[in-house]
């Protein structure tokens, strides 16, 4: 599949997928397509489901009702073993009594590849994964992102239909782990290898997906680009867990053409661009993303505010400013560390944002 | 603070007569202990090469007469305690081990109360087994016989066997039997080629145990040994309340400590000291 133009991997339908434990309802009505060599993240608190997903998908936790299918083969009956999937462990489970080699070669092993063939396989993963050399070592004897790199490349060695990732940066230091997440699209991108990620962690989401599948308390919240989540978070869940956002707790008021927020306790109203349509009744939070609130100049169209300095968090290239406006208790910006270094705590400047950065969610019940 | 000079950099720890003291008195006691320990074996051991238990310390004493003179009988005994010991170990490993993994992986119904019902013959004393056991053997006709006293063992290997297999499977993280799973491999050949290998030094210690055990059992073979299967340990037992402490008897017990010295380093040398000291029953991954 590395130097092949086909992609091995096939297409995956999830059909309404239900497991309860017990009262505990952990996945309900779970439905998606995966396109053939797509990147999929189920992102979520932990909790969600999304690991019980993934366990389903793989075959290790029966589900309690639905289908699964690779391609037109149905496969939510078969044990792991019949379902050709890789899965990459949180912790890695490499074999520890087993060399690296031998870790990789193990699904070519059970699926009867010759020999010659086998160790052809091998180093050519470990070419993929970078760690041709080590072939010859124990799994105790590398470090933690190249057992991650072997882990990897045991699950693609075999051409599985589906990759299976479980929070498998969660146990790399901060630094490591921005190296490798880019590395693993890589190494997905040119296996073109259909693959789920599960991950708690929404910058790792928007980072290495193709698409998203947010996740909340067994449901689905938001399928989506990571530019869609991002942008326009669907509900009131989104707007809070994918990325920091300021909430305003609002009502719309319709003034002839213009659609506006009236944020609780604020005298000024906040134009609004557009409303989504399942938004029903006037009740809303009005979003506003930290990077977007500027400070100083603000041209004619923005919102403008005087505002108060209370706080100032110091972080390299960017610097969080919490303000207090009247009738608001805070409004947090994020600011590049220069632009910042002119106001100080206890100031009040002129703060804005323009309106089409002003976005309406409805509130969750 | 006193101790310090004024010309010090690092702090250097000083041993104040308190803390000498301390010390002195904790090798004190380590030694106490390994004395209480290990007293019987070497007066066993120094008794064997002179054929008494009244032991002196003059080298003419020394000598091999008492193992030169120990009779055929007593070699006969010790071949047939070895032979049931490992066959009995073998046994009961090849039992606990798929017993143990069906119970914890299995999650089998009623698990807890299952591993608690074979811990009792443990616990049971040895002389109830040993009679519950003659009454079902006499009409079988398994009393004085090899099978009788293999199975005898078994029992009681069994136990313990369980024990350590239910331990060392517990103990194996799910992710490994799962990962074979899911590269292809079906449950029998991951039992083969992950369960079995990462256990293995653990079931070796348990090995050890068990025999170690098998090899000293006395008074559960007491009601089911006889002229043709005698155990060394019954024939000790025996000779000594019929003939008093004989030089050839001491001499006996000697070369069973030597087979578990034997034993227990063939063991530690194969598994390495990691898993010896503390009995680290998992392999680490």
């Amino acid at each position: 599949m590395l130097h092949r133009k086909e992609s091995h991997s096939q297409a995956v339908h999830i059909n309404r997928i239900r497991k309860t434990f017990g009262a505990f309802q952990a996945v309900q009505n779970f439905t998606l397509d995966i396109e053939a060599g797509e990147f999929v993240t189920f992102l979520g608190p932990s909790g969600c489901g999304k690991s019980t997903t993934l366990k389903i998908l793989a075959g290790l936790l029966p589900q309690d009702s639905g289908e699964i299918r690779f391609g037109d083969r149905r496969i939510d009956m078969l044990p792991p073993n019949k379902r050709n999937i890789g899965l990459v462990f949180q912790n890695y489970a490499l074999f520890p009594h087993m060399t690296v080699a031998e870790n990789v070669a193990f699904g070519l092993r059970m699926r009867g590849w010759a020999s010659k063939d086998k160790k052809a396989r091998v180093d050519q993963l470990l070419a993929l994964v970078r760690l041709e050399g080590l072939a010859n070592r124990r799994p105790e004897q590398l470090s933690g992102g190249q057992q991650q790199r072997v882990a990897v490349a045991r699950a693609l060695a075999f051409e599985p239909d589906l990759v299976l990732l479980d929070e498998p940066l969660s146990n790399l230091d901060a630094k490591l782990r921005e190296q490798v997440r880019l590395d693993l699209r890589d190494i997905q991108r040119s296996a073109r290898q259909t693959t789920v990620f599960v991950t708690h962690d929404q910058v790792e989401a928007l980072v290495m997906s193709d698409r998203i599948v947010l996740m909340n308390a067994g449901k689905v919240e938001q399928v989506g680009t990571p530019v869609e989540l991002y942008a326009t978070p669907a509900t009131e869940f989104g707007a809070r867990f994918v990325g920091a956002n300021n909430l305003l707790k609002a009502k719309l008021a319709a003034g002839g053409a213009a659609v506006s927020a009236t944020v609780d306790g604020l005298a000024q109203p906040i134009p609004l661009t557009t409303v989504s349509r399942q938004i029903g009744g006037t009740d809303i939070w009005c979003c506003i993303r930290p990077e977007h609130i500027r400070i100083g100049h603000v041209d004619s169209s923005s919102s403008k505010f005087e505002a108060r300095v209370v706080d100032k968090v110091y972080q390299g290239t960017t610097v969080l400013i919490d303000f207090e406006i009247p009738g608001i208790e805070r409004l947090r910006a994020e600011r590049p560390a220069s632009e910042a270094e002119r106001i100080s705590t206890g100031d009040t400047v002129q703060i804005g944002f323009e309106r089409t950065h002003a976005v309406a969610r409805q509130p969750a019940d | 603070m006193t101790a310090m000079s004024d010309n010090s950099i690092a702090p250097v720890r000083r041993w104040t007569g308190f803390g000498l003291l301390g010390k002195g008195l904790f090798i004190a006691y380590l030694a106490l202990m390994l004395a209480w320990l290990l007293f019987p074996i070497i007066l066993v051991l120094l008794a064997s090469f002179q054929g008494k238990l009244e032991v002196t310390l003059s080298a003419s004493d020394f000598g091999f007469e008492a193992y030169k003179s120990i009779p055929p009988a007593y070699w006969e005994a010790f071949w047939f305690t070895i032979r049931t010991a490992l066959s009995a170990t073998l046994l009961a490993l090849l039992v606990a081990v798929p017993a143990a993994w069906g119970m914890v992986r299995g999650k089998l119904k009623g698990h807890r109360l299952l591993s608690n019902l074979v811990l009792i013959p443990d616990v049971v004393p040895q002389l109830i087994l040993g009679i519950a056991l003659l009454t079902v053997f006499i009409p079988l006709h398994l009393a004085n016989s090899f099978a009788g006293v293999l199975l005898a063992l078994t029992a009681l290997s069994l136990s313990t066997g369980l024990r350590f297999t239910e331990a060392l499977l517990t103990g194996l993280p799910d992710e490994y039997e799962q990962a074979a799973n899911t590269l292809g491999a079906n449950r029998l050949t991951t039992f083969r080629l992950i369960t079995l290998p990462l256990i293995a030094p653990g079931l070796a210690i348990a090995a050890l145990f068990i025999f170690m055990q098998n090899l000293v059992t006395f008074e559960l073979l007491y009601f089911i040994a006889g002229p043709n299967a005698s155990p060394v340990s019954v024939r000790l037992f025996s000779d000594i309340v019929d003939r008093g402490v004989l030089p050839y008897a001491v001499a006996m017990a000697g070369i069973l400590i030597y087979v578990a010295i034997a034993f227990y380093t063939i063991v530690a040398i194969v598994l390495g000291p990691k898993y010896m000291a503390g009995s680290v029953m998992s392999r680490k991954g």
